[in-house]
């Protein structure tokens, strides 16, 4: 499931002799994802390997590798211990990973212990309820749930503090209600929260966009909000979003990835460059469309800025929901 | 159902067994009932079953205590010690695991158990010598597990 | 519904190409459940990217990962017999007998018992798919968190019948692998539960870790002693034929363990290790009238057998029919439909029929090309135990730090494992026995969890334990399986004594 010692000792010998004013990338490069195969990060991986080398940027197929622990919290700790000087290595990362960071739940370090790429593509969170639901907008259910919480179960994908309760309690604080007070479910992961909404054991569901779309399409559940910034297009298209309902607040998942903070400024370069060049071409747009991710990108100070004032958001944001 | 058998030979070493449980017992509901967390959404939280739990085990091994019940001989002598360095090679094997990599240390843990299992100086050191470089091939190659090659060969290896 | 879909896809699955496909998939998910080292999730991960590159057809890909899932289930009983190491986590409960048997020298029979179970459950796991696949889907719905909690009680109440001579030791062991499992990230308030602020905590106790631990660190320990008084473990592997007595025999057990096994497979909040531990508990309480079990009974082997098999395919209703995966593993083949652009749910059974239809084809043929299969394996694999000591008990450990170490790729997971070896160890020298802490340690996060679930859904109100049809008959079934067997023997007793 891995790459082999060799194969990165190897590679970090080619860039060694490389470094200095070189901006290619690596012979042989290598993702990894802080999860088990299958999860978010297993797919932003998938996102840069396959269209990395759909467009041509490297000659050898990316290894995707897998670091199973703690959100992402495990695969943080050995690239700043153990691989911070490893050039061909990209580690996915997502909001999530900002969110853990600001909650201090990524161990001692912080988020100056990696050097951010770049992000290639981005999620946003859904409101849903299920098909049945009497509630046919955002303002409708938010009124309903105002005038009686305790009898609105909100389902999520992840426990308190996580990006699903986050979601649900903008929601609670979007209806006037204390987000403590919030009758929270803590499910395991989008699937279940698909499958309690249809068995009627919770009323609203926080989900992400991604994966509840298709779900929506079939008319099992609807999406009665995105949580973007602007309408989405495609399948979502007519979904309002949270700010045109007249909600204060949306929920960006932006994909992106970092590196080790020991890796060279022109190392560094030749994955900001390549990352750069990636999103331009029509390889990269069909590989990001086939995963369900909407465009964002953000390459080099801009992402890392981001990263940064996501960081300070999420420990004000988690300070007043009283974490 | 059988009458509990009356406790013969293994008697003290269990009601050591249930000691070192009601104490652990005890050390775990006081860690439980400390966890750190700023609220849950449960009425319940993250407390409760742990400190739930720890009262059932202190009860049970109460009861343990006074019916310590039956349990095999201890090893003696050789065996005992023998007993001790198996864990203790593989201890060794995963302190030397990322130093000097999967196939040295692998070769330290198969050579020294096969020989606390009775071989041969020689047959051991051979037998270690082909486990190792077989278990790397299925691994490292045919399977592409992730295994350290050791931090020494690395380091030379990008010097 | 019609069944035209899966004509389709017979003709899809049996073309020459697809076919020779499937049997490399079974052969590799064979070698993969019997490693532990690897489980069907990391083996089909490491596959599919490979799949996609060679450009094969959707559902080409789907009958390969298809194929070695159900490989992977049926090898993973080998090591589980043979080592007392379980090559994954469905094949735990298989160990309590089969390694049993495998010391009397009857390893071959064993697994070739077994192989035949795993076929039964495999092919009525597949029946069930195909006839009930939408009708369960809708019931796997009506499964919120009360209903998850009450299913977990009553699959402790069938743990009555692993109380052996010494009740106390089997609920300490019990209550110390529910302990075990509270280590780590609370999935509910999100708090840190005895992590001791490491990181590789954080996720709680690895499964793997847990298993390696107890069963082949403290095995070695054991097998040293009776090594050094003499008592070597097998040399004979006995026959490698089915005997239609055995056959016979095991029956009762393998359609039990089947129909469990499948009805918790369907169910997306549990896996292959709760579905072949309450077949386990089960059939003890139902058959066990003589204590054989444990001890190297044929039924304490072929129900778990049967159980993870027709779990593995139950777990493709949820998947299919809701689009919501019901493993780890059918998770990852999630993802694959979507690599090619392919969104499950019921409309695909109309849609593609040729990918429904050729997946479900291709597990019918699987789980004959298996049964095949195995027969020569049986022969093979049964020829480890003949190996001496000096050099089976280095690999077996060999094969424990790799699977632990891969993990998590840390070393602390490998300490951990042998921490939990030297304590499993002590504590069979003591009398006790490891599958309650296992039971425990599988049943009590699910069962924490959808309790707490369930009060935070109600606020706090116990009656929503008892609001649904589907809880209120799980909640009969457990005060049967619980005080059942007790009034049974009673009755017959009190029959008897007027006689």
């Amino acid at each position: 499931m891995n790459a082999t010692f060799t194969k990165f000792a190897l590679a970090g010998l080619v860039s060694a002799l490389l470094a200095g004013g070189a901006v290619a990338l690596p012979q042989k490069t290598e993702c990894l994802a802080g999860a088990k195969p299958g999860g978010g990060f297993d797919v932003t991986c998938r996102l840069a390997a396959n269209s990395l080398l759909a467009a041509k940027l490297i000659e050898q197929p990316m290894v995707v590798t897998y670091m199973e622990g703690g959100v992402g919290a495990i695969a943080y700790n050995h690239v700043v211990g153990k691989r911070a000087a490893d050039p061909s290595l990209i580690v996915a990362a997502s909001t999530g990973s900002a969110l853990l960071l600001a909650q201090g739940k990524f161990g001692s370090h912080d988020e100056n212990a990696v050097r951010w790429i770049g992000a290639l593509g981005a999620d946003y969170g859904v409101i849903v309820v299920s098909a049945d639901s009497p509630y046919k907008t955002l303002k409708e259910l938010s009124d309903a749930y105002g005038a009686n919480p305790a009898s609105f179960p909100i389902g999520g994908g992840g426990a308190v503090g996580s990006q699903d309760w986050m979601k649900a309690a903008l929601i609670a604080k979007g209806a006037g209600q204390d987000p403590k007070k919030m009758r929270y479910v803590a499910l395991e992961g989008g699937g279940a929260v698909l499958t309690s909404l249809e068995g009627g054991h919770i009323k609203i569901g926080a989900g992400d966009a991604s994966e509840m779309v298709k779900h929506h399409l079939a008319g099992k559940v609807r999406i009665l909000a995105v949580m973007s910034p602007e309408r989405l297009t495609g399948d979502l298209a007519n979904i309002p979003t949270t700010r045109e309902q007249g909600y204060d607040f949306d929920w960006v998942i932006w994909r992106g990835y970092y590196t080790g903070a020991k890796v060279s400024d022109a190392d560094y370069a030749a994955w900001t460059d390549a990352f750069g060049k990636l999103v331009q071409t029509p390889e990269f747009k069909a590989e990001l469309a086939a995963r369900g991710l909407f465009p964002y990108t953000l390459i080099g100070p801009a992402f890392d800025a981001k990263v940064k004032s996501d960081v300070l958001r999420f420990k004000t944001l988690a300070k007043e929901a009283g974490l | 159902m059988d009458a509990p058998q009356r406790p013969l030979a293994g008697s003290l070493s269990n009601r050591l067994a249930a000691l070192a449980l009601l104490v652990f017992s005890l050390i775990y509901g006081y860690a439980g009932s400390g966890i750190e967390y700023a609220f849950s959404s449960d009425p319940l939280g993250p407390r409760v079953f742990p400190v739930l739990l720890a009262a059932i085990l202190a009860l049970l091994s109460l009861i343990y205590l006074f019916v310590p019940g039956r349990s095999e001989a201890w090893p003696q002598g050789m065996v005992l010690m023998r007993c001790i360095a198996l864990p203790a090679l593989v201890l060794i094997a995963a302190l030397l695991f990322e130093p000097i990599g999967f196939a040295g240390a692998m070769f330290v843990m198969t050579a020294g158990v096969g020989r606390i299992f009775g071989a041969s100086w020689r047959a051991s050191l051979i037998g270690g010598l082909v486990q190792a470089a077989l278990w790397y091939l299925v691994f490292g190659y045919l399977l592409d597990v992730y295994l350290p090659v050791g931090e020494l060969f690395a380091a030379s290896r990008r010097g | 519904m019609t069944l035209d879909y899966l004509w389709t896809g017979f003709s899809v699955a049996l073309s020459w190409q697809n076919l020779l496909i499937g049997l490399v998939g079974c052969f590799l998910g064979t070698i993969i459940g019997a490693l532990p080292a690897i489980g069907p999730i990391n083996g089909i991960a490491l596959l599919l990217p490979i799949a996609y590159t060679l450009g094969l057809p959707p559902e080409s890909t789907m009958i390969l990962l298809a194929a070695i899932y159900t490989g992977s289930e049926y090898g993973g009983r080998i090591s589980s017999i043979l080592l007392n190491v379980p090559g994954d986590a469905g094949a735990v409960m298989t160990a309590l007998d089969g390694n049993p048997l495998a010391r009397q020298g009857r390893a071959g029979e064993a697994l070739m018992i077994s192989g035949l179970s795993s076929f039964v459950g495999g092919i009525i796991g597949v029946v069930g798919l195909t006839l009930f696949a939408p009708f369960l889907a809708s019931l796997a719905i009506g499964f919120g968190p009360a209903e998850y909690f009450v299913l977990m009680v009553f699959a402790f109440a069938t743990l009555g019948s692993m109380v052996g001579s010494q009740p106390v030791k089997t609920l300490i062991g019990c209550v110390l692998g529910l302990m075990l499992a509270t280590v780590g990230l609370d999935p509910t308030s999100g708090a840190y539960r005895f992590t001791f602020d490491s990181p590789e905590l954080g996720d709680g106790i690895d499964f793997v870790v847990l298993v390696i631990g107890l069963f082949s660190i403290s095995e070695a320990m054991l097998m040293l002693e009776s090594h050094a008084t003499g008592t070597s473990i097998v040399g004979k592997v006995g026959r490698t034929f089915v005997r239609w007595k055995d056959v016979v025999f095991t029956t009762g057990a393998t359609l039990r363990g089947s129909i469990i096994g499948f009805v918790v497979g369907v169910l997306p909040g549990t896996g292959a290790s709760v579905a072949s531990a309450v077949s386990y508990t089960l059939e003890k309480r139902v058959s066990d009238r003589d204590g054989t079990f444990g001890k190297g009974d044929m039924r304490g082997l072929a129900s778990p057998e049967a159980a993870n098999n027709s779990c593995a395919a139950g777990a493709f209703v949820p998947m299919l029919t809701l689009g919501v995966p019901g493993s780890g593993t059918t998770a990852v083949m999630l993802g694959a439909l979507m690599l090619y652009n392919i969104q499950p749910g019921p409309q695909l059974f109309a849609e593609r029929p040729e990918i429904v239809g050729g997946l479900i084809a291709s597990l019918y043929i699987g789980n004959v090309l298996l049964l095949l299969l195995n027969i020569p394996f049986v022969g093979i694999f049964s020829r480890l135990l003949l190996l001496p000591n000096w050099i089976l008990v280095p690999g077996i450990l060999v094969l424990s730090v790799v699977g632990v170490y891969s993990t998590h790729a840390s070393v602390e997971a490998v300490l951990l494992m042998l921490g939990i070896g030297c304590m499993g160890w002590l504590l069979r020298k003591l009398g006790f026995d490891m599958a309650p802490i296992i039971l425990g340690f599988v049943l009590g996060k699910v069962m924490e969890v959808n309790l707490r679930n369930a009060l935070a859904i109600s606020g706090g109100e116990l009656s929503i334990l008892f609001q649904s049809h589907i809880s209120i008959i799980l909640w009969v079934l457990a005060a049967f399986v619980a005080v059942g067997p007790w009034a049974l023997q009673r009755w017959s007793r009190r029959r008897a004594a007027r006689v």
